[in-house]
Protein backbone atom coordinates (compact mmCIF):
# COMPACT_ATOMS: atom_id res chain seq x y z
CA UNK A 1 0.00 0.00 0.00
CA UNK A 2 2.67 2.45 1.05
CA UNK A 3 4.54 1.95 -2.23
CA UNK A 4 1.42 2.86 -4.13
CA UNK A 5 1.01 6.02 -2.15
CA UNK A 6 4.66 6.85 -2.69
CA UNK A 7 4.40 6.36 -6.44
CA UNK A 8 1.20 8.38 -6.54
CA UNK A 9 2.89 11.20 -4.71
CA UNK A 10 5.76 10.98 -7.14
CA UNK A 11 3.31 11.52 -9.97
CA UNK A 12 2.14 14.71 -8.30
CA UNK A 13 5.71 15.81 -7.81
CA UNK A 14 5.99 15.66 -11.59
CA UNK A 15 2.52 16.96 -12.40
CA UNK A 16 4.02 19.45 -14.83
CA UNK A 17 5.36 16.57 -16.93
CA UNK A 18 1.95 14.95 -16.86
CA UNK A 19 0.22 18.07 -18.02
CA UNK A 20 2.76 18.34 -20.82
CA UNK A 21 2.21 14.77 -21.89
CA UNK A 22 -1.51 15.43 -21.72
CA UNK A 23 -1.08 18.17 -24.30
CA UNK A 24 0.98 15.75 -26.37
CA UNK A 25 -1.85 13.25 -26.20
CA UNK A 26 -4.40 15.86 -27.28
CA UNK A 27 -2.27 16.68 -30.28
CA UNK A 28 -1.92 13.00 -31.10
CA UNK A 29 -5.68 12.49 -30.91
CA UNK A 30 -6.23 15.46 -33.20
CA UNK A 31 -3.78 14.07 -35.75
CA UNK A 32 -5.37 10.61 -35.53
CA UNK A 33 -8.75 12.04 -36.34
CA UNK A 34 -7.33 13.95 -39.29
CA UNK A 35 -5.60 10.82 -40.62
CA UNK A 36 -8.67 8.60 -40.35
CA UNK A 37 -10.86 11.31 -41.88
CA UNK A 38 -8.60 11.57 -44.87
CA UNK A 39 -8.46 7.78 -45.27
CA UNK A 40 -12.23 7.72 -45.21
CA UNK A 41 -12.67 10.61 -47.66
CA UNK A 42 -15.21 9.55 -50.24
CA UNK A 43 -16.18 6.35 -48.41
CA UNK A 44 -19.06 5.93 -46.00
CA UNK A 45 -17.60 2.82 -44.52
CA UNK A 46 -14.49 0.71 -44.91
CA UNK A 47 -14.80 -3.05 -44.20
CA UNK A 48 -18.21 -2.29 -42.78
CA UNK A 49 -16.92 0.24 -40.26
CA UNK A 50 -17.95 3.86 -40.55
CA UNK A 51 -15.81 6.88 -39.79
CA UNK A 52 -17.42 7.82 -36.51
CA UNK A 53 -16.90 4.29 -35.14
CA UNK A 54 -13.31 4.36 -36.31
CA UNK A 55 -12.59 7.74 -34.72
CA UNK A 56 -14.21 6.62 -31.48
CA UNK A 57 -12.06 3.50 -31.44
CA UNK A 58 -8.83 5.33 -32.24
CA UNK A 59 -9.45 8.10 -29.74
CA UNK A 60 -10.38 5.76 -26.96
CA UNK A 61 -7.54 3.33 -27.63
CA UNK A 62 -4.92 6.08 -27.55
CA UNK A 63 -6.42 7.64 -24.47
CA UNK A 64 -6.60 4.35 -22.64
CA UNK A 65 -3.07 3.60 -23.67
CA UNK A 66 -1.84 6.91 -22.32
CA UNK A 67 -3.64 6.34 -19.06
CA UNK A 68 -2.95 2.69 -18.37
CA UNK A 69 0.20 1.94 -20.26
CA UNK A 70 2.54 4.85 -19.74
CA UNK A 71 5.82 5.27 -21.51
CA UNK A 72 7.84 4.81 -18.33
CA UNK A 73 6.56 1.34 -18.77
CA UNK A 74 7.94 -0.80 -16.02
CA UNK A 75 9.45 0.44 -12.82
CA UNK A 76 11.83 -2.51 -12.68
CA UNK A 77 14.65 -1.85 -15.20
CA UNK A 78 15.64 1.53 -13.78
CA UNK A 79 15.64 0.18 -10.27
CA UNK A 80 17.82 -2.75 -11.27
CA UNK A 81 20.28 -0.64 -13.24
CA UNK A 82 20.73 1.89 -10.48
CA UNK A 83 20.97 -0.82 -7.84
CA UNK A 84 17.89 0.49 -6.08
CA UNK A 85 16.48 -3.06 -6.00
CA UNK A 86 18.82 -3.50 -3.07
CA UNK A 87 16.58 -1.19 -1.10
CA UNK A 88 13.39 -2.83 -2.38
CA UNK A 89 14.66 -6.24 -1.42
CA UNK A 90 15.45 -5.38 2.18
CA UNK A 91 11.85 -4.43 2.76
CA UNK A 92 9.49 -6.80 4.51
CA UNK A 93 7.18 -6.81 1.46
CA UNK A 94 7.64 -8.88 -1.70
CA UNK A 95 9.39 -7.15 -4.55
CA UNK A 96 6.76 -7.96 -7.18
CA UNK A 97 4.02 -6.79 -4.83
CA UNK A 98 5.86 -3.52 -4.36
CA UNK A 99 6.23 -3.01 -8.10
CA UNK A 100 2.61 -3.85 -8.86
CA UNK A 101 1.26 -1.67 -6.08
CA UNK A 102 3.50 1.18 -7.19
CA UNK A 103 2.22 0.88 -10.76
CA UNK A 104 -1.37 0.88 -9.60
CA UNK A 105 -0.61 3.92 -7.47
CA UNK A 106 0.85 5.69 -10.46
CA UNK A 107 -2.23 4.95 -12.54
CA UNK A 108 -4.54 6.08 -9.77
CA UNK A 109 -2.67 9.37 -9.56
CA UNK A 110 -2.78 9.82 -13.33
CA UNK A 111 -6.53 9.29 -13.34
CA UNK A 112 -7.52 12.86 -12.37
CA UNK A 113 -5.41 14.20 -15.24
CA UNK A 114 -7.22 11.77 -17.51
CA UNK A 115 -10.64 12.84 -16.33
CA UNK A 116 -9.80 16.40 -17.32
CA UNK A 117 -9.57 15.10 -20.82
CA UNK A 118 -12.93 13.38 -21.11
CA UNK A 119 -14.76 16.45 -22.49
CA UNK A 120 -11.99 16.87 -25.03
CA UNK A 121 -12.44 13.27 -26.15
CA UNK A 122 -16.10 13.98 -26.88
CA UNK A 123 -15.24 17.12 -28.82
CA UNK A 124 -12.66 15.16 -30.83
CA UNK A 125 -15.42 12.83 -31.97
CA UNK A 126 -15.57 9.94 -29.50
CA UNK A 127 -19.14 8.65 -29.27
CA UNK A 128 -20.88 6.95 -26.39
CA UNK A 129 -20.80 3.12 -26.35
CA UNK A 130 -23.06 1.42 -28.90
CA UNK A 131 -25.31 0.13 -26.16
CA UNK A 132 -25.63 0.12 -22.41
CA UNK A 133 -24.58 -3.54 -22.39
CA UNK A 134 -21.52 -2.72 -24.45
CA UNK A 135 -20.68 0.09 -22.05
CA UNK A 136 -20.95 -2.25 -19.12
CA UNK A 137 -18.92 -4.98 -20.77
CA UNK A 138 -16.32 -2.40 -21.78
CA UNK A 139 -15.92 -1.28 -18.19
CA UNK A 140 -15.72 -4.90 -17.11
CA UNK A 141 -13.06 -5.79 -19.67
CA UNK A 142 -10.88 -2.88 -18.60
CA UNK A 143 -10.09 -4.69 -15.36
CA UNK A 144 -8.38 -7.72 -16.91
CA UNK A 145 -6.93 -5.37 -19.54
CA UNK A 146 -5.15 -3.43 -16.83
CA UNK A 147 -4.03 -6.63 -15.13
CA UNK A 148 -2.54 -7.83 -18.43
CA UNK A 149 -0.71 -4.55 -18.99
CA UNK A 150 0.73 -4.64 -15.51
CA UNK A 151 1.74 -8.30 -15.63
CA UNK A 152 3.36 -7.83 -19.02
CA UNK A 153 5.33 -4.88 -17.74
CA UNK A 154 6.54 -6.91 -14.77
CA UNK A 155 7.48 -9.90 -16.91
CA UNK A 156 9.35 -7.78 -19.44
CA UNK A 157 10.87 -5.63 -16.72
CA UNK A 158 12.26 -8.69 -14.97
CA UNK A 159 14.41 -9.45 -17.99
CA UNK A 160 16.62 -6.72 -16.60
CA UNK A 161 17.76 -9.16 -13.93
CA UNK A 162 19.49 -11.05 -16.73
CA UNK A 163 20.67 -8.17 -18.83
CA UNK A 164 21.16 -4.78 -17.35
CA UNK A 165 20.88 -2.71 -20.49
CA UNK A 166 17.31 -3.22 -21.46
CA UNK A 167 16.33 0.15 -22.87
CA UNK A 168 16.82 -0.70 -26.53
CA UNK A 169 14.84 -3.90 -26.16
CA UNK A 170 12.06 -2.11 -24.33
CA UNK A 171 11.67 0.36 -27.16
CA UNK A 172 11.39 -2.46 -29.66
CA UNK A 173 9.02 -4.38 -27.42
CA UNK A 174 6.96 -1.28 -26.90
CA UNK A 175 6.51 -0.61 -30.61
CA UNK A 176 5.68 -4.22 -31.44
CA UNK A 177 3.20 -4.52 -28.58
CA UNK A 178 1.58 -1.21 -29.49
CA UNK A 179 1.04 -2.40 -32.99
CA UNK A 180 -0.11 -5.93 -32.17
CA UNK A 181 -2.41 -4.68 -29.44
CA UNK A 182 -4.45 -2.87 -32.07
CA UNK A 183 -3.86 0.51 -30.51
CA UNK A 184 -2.62 2.07 -33.74
CA UNK A 185 -4.62 0.07 -36.26
CA UNK A 186 -7.60 -2.01 -35.15
CA UNK A 187 -7.36 -5.73 -35.81
CA UNK A 188 -10.19 -5.64 -38.32
CA UNK A 189 -8.06 -3.60 -40.70
CA UNK A 190 -5.08 -5.92 -40.48
CA UNK A 191 -4.29 -8.42 -43.24
CA UNK A 192 -5.74 -11.75 -42.17
CA UNK A 193 -2.37 -13.39 -41.56
CA UNK A 194 -1.26 -10.58 -39.29
CA UNK A 195 -4.61 -10.55 -37.58
CA UNK A 196 -4.40 -14.25 -36.80
CA UNK A 197 -0.92 -13.69 -35.44
CA UNK A 198 -2.08 -10.80 -33.26
CA UNK A 199 -4.94 -12.90 -31.96
CA UNK A 200 -2.74 -15.59 -30.46
CA UNK A 201 -0.74 -12.98 -28.54
CA UNK A 202 -1.76 -11.31 -25.29
CA UNK A 203 -1.39 -7.75 -26.55
CA UNK A 204 -4.75 -7.47 -28.28
CA UNK A 205 -6.43 -8.46 -25.01
CA UNK A 206 -5.52 -5.19 -23.34
CA UNK A 207 -6.34 -2.72 -26.09
CA UNK A 208 -8.33 -4.20 -28.95
CA UNK A 209 -10.71 -6.22 -26.80
CA UNK A 210 -12.13 -3.45 -24.60
CA UNK A 211 -12.27 -0.86 -27.37
CA UNK A 212 -13.81 -3.18 -29.93
CA UNK A 213 -16.46 -4.08 -27.36
CA UNK A 214 -17.12 -0.38 -26.80
CA UNK A 215 -17.72 0.38 -30.48
CA UNK A 216 -19.65 -2.83 -31.07
CA UNK A 217 -17.12 -4.57 -33.30
CA UNK A 218 -17.17 -7.34 -30.74
CA UNK A 219 -20.89 -7.92 -30.21
CA UNK A 220 -22.49 -8.04 -26.78
CA UNK A 221 -22.68 -11.84 -26.88
CA UNK A 222 -19.11 -12.38 -28.12
CA UNK A 223 -17.85 -9.96 -25.52
CA UNK A 224 -18.29 -12.53 -22.77
CA UNK A 225 -15.99 -14.91 -24.63
CA UNK A 226 -13.48 -12.12 -25.24
CA UNK A 227 -13.42 -11.28 -21.55
CA UNK A 228 -12.96 -14.96 -20.72
CA UNK A 229 -9.92 -14.99 -23.02
CA UNK A 230 -8.61 -11.94 -21.22
CA UNK A 231 -8.93 -13.79 -17.95
CA UNK A 232 -7.03 -16.73 -19.36
CA UNK A 233 -4.24 -14.35 -20.28
CA UNK A 234 -4.24 -12.88 -16.81
CA UNK A 235 -3.85 -16.37 -15.35
CA UNK A 236 -1.12 -17.40 -17.81
CA UNK A 237 0.84 -14.21 -17.35
CA UNK A 238 0.54 -14.49 -13.61
CA UNK A 239 2.01 -17.98 -13.65
CA UNK A 240 4.76 -16.81 -16.00
CA UNK A 241 5.46 -13.92 -13.70
CA UNK A 242 5.84 -16.18 -10.67
CA UNK A 243 8.08 -18.59 -12.57
CA UNK A 244 10.33 -15.85 -13.87
CA UNK A 245 10.54 -14.21 -10.47
CA UNK A 246 11.63 -17.47 -8.85
CA UNK A 247 14.50 -17.67 -11.27
CA UNK A 248 15.23 -13.95 -11.18
CA UNK A 249 15.65 -13.82 -7.43
CA UNK A 250 18.43 -16.37 -7.73
CA UNK A 251 20.03 -14.26 -10.41
CA UNK A 252 19.81 -11.02 -8.56
CA UNK A 253 23.05 -9.15 -8.83
CA UNK A 254 22.95 -5.89 -7.02
CA UNK A 255 24.87 -3.23 -8.85
CA UNK A 256 27.23 -0.99 -6.96
CA UNK A 257 28.94 -1.42 -3.64
CA UNK B 1 30.23 -14.96 25.87
CA UNK B 2 28.59 -18.34 26.27
CA UNK B 3 25.40 -17.55 24.35
CA UNK B 4 24.89 -18.26 20.66
CA UNK B 5 26.13 -15.47 18.43
CA UNK B 6 23.32 -13.51 16.81
CA UNK B 7 25.08 -13.60 13.46
CA UNK B 8 26.81 -16.79 12.33
CA UNK B 9 28.68 -16.98 9.07
CA UNK B 10 30.43 -20.13 8.03
CA UNK B 11 32.62 -20.79 4.98
CA UNK B 12 30.79 -18.18 3.01
CA UNK B 13 31.60 -18.03 -0.69
CA UNK B 14 30.19 -15.75 -3.34
CA UNK B 15 31.23 -16.02 -6.93
CA UNK B 16 30.20 -13.56 -9.57
CA UNK B 17 29.75 -14.93 -13.03
CA UNK B 18 30.07 -12.12 -15.41
CA UNK B 19 28.85 -12.58 -18.93
CA UNK B 20 31.32 -11.06 -21.26
CA UNK B 21 29.87 -7.93 -22.76
CA UNK B 22 29.67 -8.36 -26.51
CA UNK B 23 30.38 -5.38 -28.65
CA UNK B 24 29.28 -4.34 -32.07
CA UNK B 25 25.94 -4.84 -33.72
CA UNK B 26 23.05 -6.27 -31.67
CA UNK B 27 25.43 -6.30 -28.70
CA UNK B 28 22.61 -6.34 -26.18
CA UNK B 29 20.99 -9.43 -27.63
CA UNK B 30 24.30 -11.20 -28.22
CA UNK B 31 25.32 -10.47 -24.64
CA UNK B 32 22.08 -12.04 -23.52
CA UNK B 33 22.67 -15.18 -25.55
CA UNK B 34 26.37 -15.64 -25.10
CA UNK B 35 27.79 -18.42 -22.94
CA UNK B 36 31.13 -16.77 -22.35
CA UNK B 37 31.57 -16.23 -18.65
CA UNK B 38 34.26 -15.02 -16.35
CA UNK B 39 34.12 -16.06 -12.71
CA UNK B 40 35.46 -14.02 -9.83
CA UNK B 41 35.32 -14.80 -6.13
CA UNK B 42 34.24 -11.75 -4.18
CA UNK B 43 33.91 -13.68 -0.92
CA UNK B 44 36.20 -16.65 -0.50
CA UNK B 45 35.43 -18.74 2.57
CA UNK B 46 34.64 -16.23 5.29
CA UNK B 47 33.59 -17.40 8.77
CA UNK B 48 32.77 -15.35 11.82
CA UNK B 49 30.30 -15.01 14.66
CA UNK B 50 28.96 -11.85 16.25
CA UNK B 51 27.45 -11.88 19.73
CA UNK B 52 24.31 -9.89 20.34
CA UNK B 53 24.84 -6.28 21.33
CA UNK B 54 28.28 -5.97 19.80
CA UNK B 55 29.42 -3.15 17.55
CA UNK B 56 31.76 -4.64 14.98
CA UNK B 57 33.86 -2.91 12.36
CA UNK B 58 34.01 -4.78 9.08
CA UNK B 59 37.11 -3.50 7.36
CA UNK B 60 39.07 -4.16 4.24
CA UNK B 61 40.47 -2.42 1.18
CA UNK B 62 38.36 -1.60 -1.87
CA UNK B 63 37.00 -4.71 -3.49
CA UNK B 64 37.68 -6.89 -0.45
CA UNK B 65 34.13 -8.20 -0.43
CA UNK B 66 32.61 -6.18 2.38
CA UNK B 67 29.53 -4.94 0.56
CA UNK B 68 29.02 -8.38 -0.93
CA UNK B 69 28.98 -9.91 2.56
CA UNK B 70 26.54 -7.27 3.79
CA UNK B 71 24.27 -7.96 0.83
CA UNK B 72 24.25 -11.65 1.68
CA UNK B 73 23.58 -10.99 5.35
CA UNK B 74 20.67 -8.74 4.46
CA UNK B 75 19.24 -11.41 2.18
CA UNK B 76 19.40 -9.57 -1.12
CA UNK B 77 22.14 -11.72 -2.56
CA UNK B 78 22.40 -15.49 -2.57
CA UNK B 79 25.79 -16.93 -1.72
CA UNK B 80 27.42 -19.54 -3.90
CA UNK B 81 28.01 -21.72 -0.83
CA UNK B 82 28.32 -21.56 2.92
CA UNK B 83 25.84 -21.02 5.72
CA UNK B 84 24.55 -17.84 7.29
CA UNK B 85 22.20 -17.33 10.21
CA UNK B 86 21.00 -13.91 11.25
CA UNK B 87 19.10 -14.26 14.52
CA UNK B 88 18.31 -17.81 13.48
CA UNK B 89 17.08 -16.90 10.01
CA UNK B 90 18.72 -17.80 6.71
CA UNK B 91 18.46 -14.34 5.16
CA UNK B 92 17.95 -15.17 1.48
CA UNK B 93 15.44 -17.93 2.23
CA UNK B 94 13.23 -15.83 4.46
CA UNK B 95 13.99 -12.42 3.12
CA UNK B 96 10.85 -10.75 4.41
CA UNK B 97 11.15 -12.15 7.92
CA UNK B 98 14.79 -11.20 7.99
CA UNK B 99 13.92 -7.70 6.76
CA UNK B 100 11.65 -7.16 9.72
CA UNK B 101 14.45 -7.75 12.21
CA UNK B 102 17.28 -5.86 10.55
CA UNK B 103 17.94 -2.26 9.59
CA UNK B 104 20.19 -1.41 6.67
CA UNK B 105 21.92 1.71 5.44
CA UNK B 106 23.78 1.55 2.18
CA UNK B 107 25.76 4.76 2.28
CA UNK B 108 25.93 4.90 -1.50
CA UNK B 109 22.20 4.81 -2.07
CA UNK B 110 19.12 5.86 -0.25
CA UNK B 111 16.04 3.97 0.82
CA UNK B 112 14.09 7.22 0.92
CA UNK B 113 11.79 8.30 -1.86
CA UNK B 114 13.69 10.78 -3.92
CA UNK B 115 10.78 13.04 -4.77
CA UNK B 116 9.00 13.09 -1.44
CA UNK B 117 9.68 15.15 1.67
CA UNK B 118 11.71 13.32 4.29
CA UNK B 119 8.76 13.16 6.68
CA UNK B 120 6.60 11.45 4.01
CA UNK B 121 9.34 8.93 3.35
CA UNK B 122 9.64 8.11 7.01
CA UNK B 123 5.91 7.73 7.29
CA UNK B 124 5.84 5.36 4.32
CA UNK B 125 8.61 3.31 5.88
CA UNK B 126 6.46 3.17 8.99
CA UNK B 127 3.61 1.72 6.97
CA UNK B 128 5.79 -0.71 5.01
CA UNK B 129 7.13 -2.17 8.23
CA UNK B 130 3.73 -2.00 9.89
CA UNK B 131 5.20 -0.19 12.86
CA UNK B 132 2.58 0.34 15.59
CA UNK B 133 1.74 4.07 15.67
CA UNK B 134 2.86 4.69 19.27
CA UNK B 135 6.26 3.14 18.62
CA UNK B 136 6.51 5.02 15.33
CA UNK B 137 5.83 8.35 17.01
CA UNK B 138 8.23 7.57 19.82
CA UNK B 139 11.07 6.61 17.50
CA UNK B 140 10.43 9.49 15.12
CA UNK B 141 10.59 11.96 17.97
CA UNK B 142 13.71 10.36 19.41
CA UNK B 143 15.56 10.23 16.09
CA UNK B 144 14.49 13.73 15.09
CA UNK B 145 16.13 14.88 18.28
CA UNK B 146 19.27 12.74 18.15
CA UNK B 147 19.93 13.30 14.46
CA UNK B 148 18.58 16.86 14.37
CA UNK B 149 16.26 16.14 11.48
CA UNK B 150 13.85 18.93 12.37
CA UNK B 151 15.05 21.63 9.98
CA UNK B 152 14.69 19.49 6.85
CA UNK B 153 11.84 17.11 7.61
CA UNK B 154 9.65 18.76 4.99
CA UNK B 155 12.33 19.04 2.30
CA UNK B 156 12.16 16.65 -0.68
CA UNK B 157 14.92 14.09 -0.35
CA UNK B 158 16.53 15.03 -3.65
CA UNK B 159 17.19 18.51 -2.26
CA UNK B 160 18.94 17.27 0.87
CA UNK B 161 22.68 17.47 1.29
CA UNK B 162 24.52 14.17 1.55
CA UNK B 163 24.90 14.50 5.30
CA UNK B 164 21.23 15.33 5.80
CA UNK B 165 20.18 12.45 3.58
CA UNK B 166 22.39 10.03 5.45
CA UNK B 167 20.83 11.08 8.75
CA UNK B 168 17.40 10.58 7.20
CA UNK B 169 18.45 7.15 6.00
CA UNK B 170 19.70 6.16 9.43
CA UNK B 171 16.41 7.21 10.97
CA UNK B 172 14.51 5.23 8.32
CA UNK B 173 16.61 2.15 8.97
CA UNK B 174 15.97 2.24 12.71
CA UNK B 175 12.28 3.24 12.78
CA UNK B 176 11.09 -0.32 13.27
CA UNK B 177 13.56 -0.87 16.15
CA UNK B 178 15.47 -3.74 14.53
CA UNK B 179 17.79 -5.86 16.65
CA UNK B 180 20.55 -5.71 14.10
CA UNK B 181 21.80 -2.79 12.08
CA UNK B 182 23.98 -3.10 8.98
CA UNK B 183 25.80 0.02 7.95
CA UNK B 184 27.72 0.00 4.68
CA UNK B 185 29.85 3.13 4.66
CA UNK B 186 27.46 5.42 6.52
CA UNK B 187 30.01 8.22 6.85
CA UNK B 188 31.20 8.22 3.25
CA UNK B 189 31.70 11.73 1.95
CA UNK B 190 30.58 13.49 5.12
CA UNK B 191 32.26 16.39 6.89
CA UNK B 192 33.66 16.07 10.40
CA UNK B 193 30.58 17.44 12.12
CA UNK B 194 28.17 15.22 10.24
CA UNK B 195 30.38 12.19 10.87
CA UNK B 196 30.45 12.97 14.54
CA UNK B 197 26.69 13.25 14.71
CA UNK B 198 26.24 9.91 13.00
CA UNK B 199 28.84 8.27 15.19
CA UNK B 200 27.22 9.41 18.38
CA UNK B 201 23.86 8.20 17.09
CA UNK B 202 25.25 4.76 16.37
CA UNK B 203 26.99 4.75 19.72
CA UNK B 204 23.76 5.64 21.53
CA UNK B 205 21.77 2.97 19.73
CA UNK B 206 24.27 0.30 20.55
CA UNK B 207 24.60 1.39 24.14
CA UNK B 208 21.04 2.29 25.03
CA UNK B 209 19.03 -0.17 22.96
CA UNK B 210 21.62 -2.92 22.67
CA UNK B 211 21.38 -2.95 18.89
CA UNK B 212 23.95 -5.20 17.26
CA UNK B 213 25.79 -3.15 14.66
CA UNK B 214 27.99 -4.18 11.76
CA UNK B 215 29.80 -1.21 10.37
CA UNK B 216 31.69 -1.06 7.12
CA UNK B 217 33.87 1.96 6.68
CA UNK B 218 37.11 3.30 5.31
CA UNK B 219 37.25 5.91 8.02
CA UNK B 220 39.33 4.46 10.81
CA UNK B 221 38.27 7.20 13.17
CA UNK B 222 34.82 5.61 12.99
CA UNK B 223 36.40 2.37 14.07
CA UNK B 224 38.48 3.81 16.90
CA UNK B 225 35.52 5.74 18.20
CA UNK B 226 32.93 3.00 17.93
CA UNK B 227 34.07 -0.53 17.45
CA UNK B 228 34.70 -3.03 20.19
CA UNK B 229 35.95 -5.53 17.68
CA UNK B 230 37.08 -5.51 14.09
CA UNK B 231 37.06 -8.01 11.30
CA UNK B 232 39.60 -7.26 8.65
CA UNK B 233 39.18 -8.94 5.30
CA UNK B 234 41.14 -8.80 2.09
CA UNK B 235 40.48 -10.61 -1.17
CA UNK B 236 37.44 -12.25 0.32
CA UNK B 237 39.13 -13.88 3.32
CA UNK B 238 39.40 -12.91 6.98
CA UNK B 239 42.84 -11.59 7.79
CA UNK B 240 42.28 -10.50 11.35
CA UNK B 241 39.57 -10.78 13.96
CA UNK B 242 39.83 -9.18 17.39
CA UNK B 243 39.81 -5.86 19.19
CA UNK B 244 41.40 -2.71 17.87
CA UNK B 245 44.27 -2.84 20.37
CA UNK B 246 45.40 -6.30 19.41
CA UNK B 247 45.15 -5.42 15.73
CA UNK B 248 47.59 -2.64 16.35
CA UNK B 249 49.83 -4.83 18.47
CA UNK B 250 49.84 -7.68 16.07
CA UNK B 251 50.95 -5.70 13.12
CA UNK B 252 53.12 -3.06 14.68
CA UNK B 253 54.77 -4.31 17.78
CA UNK B 254 57.05 -1.33 17.88
CA UNK B 255 56.39 1.93 19.64
CA UNK B 256 58.03 5.29 19.19
CA UNK B 257 59.47 7.18 22.10
CA UNK B 258 59.83 10.85 21.37
CA UNK B 259 62.43 12.62 23.44
CA UNK B 260 63.03 16.34 23.78
CA UNK B 261 66.59 17.33 24.71
CA UNK B 262 67.80 20.76 25.77
CA UNK B 263 69.10 22.79 22.80
CA UNK B 264 72.69 22.11 21.87
CA UNK B 265 73.05 18.83 23.74
CA UNK B 266 74.91 15.87 22.26
CA UNK B 267 72.86 13.27 20.41
CA UNK B 268 71.66 10.05 22.00
CA UNK B 269 73.60 6.80 21.78
CA UNK B 270 71.68 3.54 22.08
CA UNK B 271 74.55 1.20 21.37
CA UNK B 272 73.72 -1.42 24.00
CA UNK B 273 70.02 -1.88 23.12
CA UNK B 274 69.51 -4.33 20.32
CA UNK B 275 65.80 -3.73 19.85
CA UNK B 276 65.84 0.06 19.91
CA UNK B 277 67.06 2.45 17.24
CA UNK B 278 66.87 6.09 16.37
CA UNK B 279 64.63 6.66 13.42
CA UNK B 280 64.55 10.43 13.31
CA UNK B 281 66.49 13.37 14.68
CA UNK B 282 65.25 16.85 13.98
CA UNK B 283 66.23 19.87 16.08
CA UNK B 284 65.88 18.93 19.72
CA UNK B 285 63.46 16.03 19.05
CA UNK B 286 64.69 12.47 18.80
CA UNK B 287 62.47 9.61 17.86
CA UNK B 288 63.46 6.20 19.20
CA UNK B 289 61.69 3.13 17.90
CA UNK B 290 61.71 0.14 20.19
CA UNK B 291 59.92 -3.12 20.77
CA UNK B 292 58.20 -3.06 24.16
CA UNK B 293 58.10 -6.85 24.31
CA UNK B 294 61.85 -7.31 24.36
CA UNK B 295 62.69 -3.98 25.91
CA UNK B 296 60.28 -2.79 28.61
CA UNK B 297 59.65 0.90 28.32
CA UNK B 298 60.64 1.50 31.95
CA UNK B 299 64.09 0.08 31.29
CA UNK B 300 64.58 2.25 28.22
CA UNK B 301 63.36 5.38 29.91
CA UNK B 302 65.35 4.94 33.08
CA UNK B 303 68.47 4.34 31.03
CA UNK B 304 67.89 7.52 29.05
CA UNK B 305 67.05 9.58 32.12
CA UNK B 306 70.21 8.49 33.86
CA UNK B 307 72.42 9.48 30.94
CA UNK B 308 70.80 12.51 29.38
CA UNK B 309 69.19 15.73 30.52
CA UNK B 310 65.78 15.03 29.08
CA UNK B 311 63.29 17.90 29.04
CA UNK B 312 60.24 15.94 28.01
CA UNK B 313 59.25 12.64 26.45
CA UNK B 314 56.15 10.92 25.12
CA UNK B 315 55.24 7.52 23.75
CA UNK B 316 53.42 7.47 20.47
CA UNK B 317 50.87 4.72 20.02
CA UNK B 318 50.66 3.40 16.49
CA UNK B 319 47.82 4.88 14.51
CA UNK B 320 45.23 2.45 13.25
CA UNK B 321 45.42 4.29 9.97
CA UNK B 322 49.08 3.44 9.63
CA UNK B 323 48.63 -0.15 10.76
CA UNK B 324 45.93 -0.77 8.24
CA UNK B 325 47.88 0.96 5.52
CA UNK B 326 50.78 -1.38 6.22
CA UNK B 327 48.56 -4.43 6.12
CA UNK B 328 46.93 -3.41 2.87
CA UNK B 329 50.28 -2.58 1.32
CA UNK B 330 51.77 -5.89 2.41
CA UNK B 331 48.88 -7.77 0.82
CA UNK B 332 49.12 -6.07 -2.52
CA UNK B 333 52.78 -7.08 -2.98
N1 LIG C 1 27.56 -7.19 -9.43
C1 LIG C 1 28.81 -7.63 -9.53
N2 LIG C 1 29.21 -8.34 -10.60
C2 LIG C 1 30.46 -8.78 -10.68
N3 LIG C 1 31.42 -8.60 -9.76
C3 LIG C 1 31.10 -7.90 -8.67
C4 LIG C 1 29.77 -7.37 -8.49
N4 LIG C 1 29.72 -6.73 -7.30
C5 LIG C 1 30.97 -6.84 -6.78
N5 LIG C 1 31.79 -7.53 -7.60
C6 LIG C 1 33.21 -7.83 -7.33
O1 LIG C 1 33.34 -8.41 -6.06
C7 LIG C 1 34.44 -7.91 -5.38
C8 LIG C 1 34.03 -7.40 -4.01
O2 LIG C 1 33.17 -6.29 -4.14
P1 LIG C 1 32.55 -5.53 -2.90
O3 LIG C 1 31.60 -4.53 -3.44
O4 LIG C 1 32.03 -6.53 -1.94
O5 LIG C 1 33.82 -4.81 -2.29
P2 LIG C 1 33.91 -3.86 -1.01
O6 LIG C 1 34.74 -4.59 -0.03
O7 LIG C 1 32.57 -3.42 -0.60
O8 LIG C 1 34.75 -2.67 -1.60
P3 LIG C 1 34.61 -1.10 -1.36
O9 LIG C 1 35.41 -0.80 -0.16
O10 LIG C 1 35.26 -0.54 -2.57
O11 LIG C 1 33.17 -0.78 -1.24
C9 LIG C 1 35.06 -6.85 -6.26
O12 LIG C 1 36.21 -7.38 -6.86
C10 LIG C 1 34.00 -6.54 -7.27
O13 LIG C 1 34.59 -6.25 -8.51
MG1 LIG D 1 31.52 -1.56 -0.58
Amino acid sequence: MACGVAQAKTVFAYRFDYVTSLLGLLFQLYVLRAVWSSIYRGHDSVSGVNLSTMVTYATLASFQNWLLNPWQFSLIPDRVREGRVAVDLVRPVGFVTQVVVAQVGRTAATLPFGLLLVPALAILGARTPVSATAGFEYALSLVPAYAIITLLSVVVGMVSFWTIELNGMIVIYWMISQFLSGTMVPLWFMPSLLRDFAKILPFQAFSYTPNAIYVGQIGAADAIGAIAIQLVWVALLYVLCVLIWRRAIRRVVIQGG
Amino acid sequence: MGSEPIICVESLVKEFRRTKQQSGRFSAIRTLLTRERTVSRAVDGISFGIPEGELVGYLGPNGAGKSTTIKILTGILMPTSGTVHVAGIVPWRERKRNAAQIGVVFGQRTQLWWDLPLSDSLELVGRLYEIPPPRFRFNLKLFTELLELGPFLSTPVRQLSLGQRMRGDLAAAMLHSPRILFLDEPTIGLDVVAKERIRSFIYELNKEQGTTVILTTHDLDDVERLCQRVLLITDGSVLFEGDVESLKNMHTRERDLIIRLPPGSESIELANFASARIVDESGDLTRVRFNPQSLPITELVSFLLSKYAIVDFSVKEPELEEVVRNIYAARSL
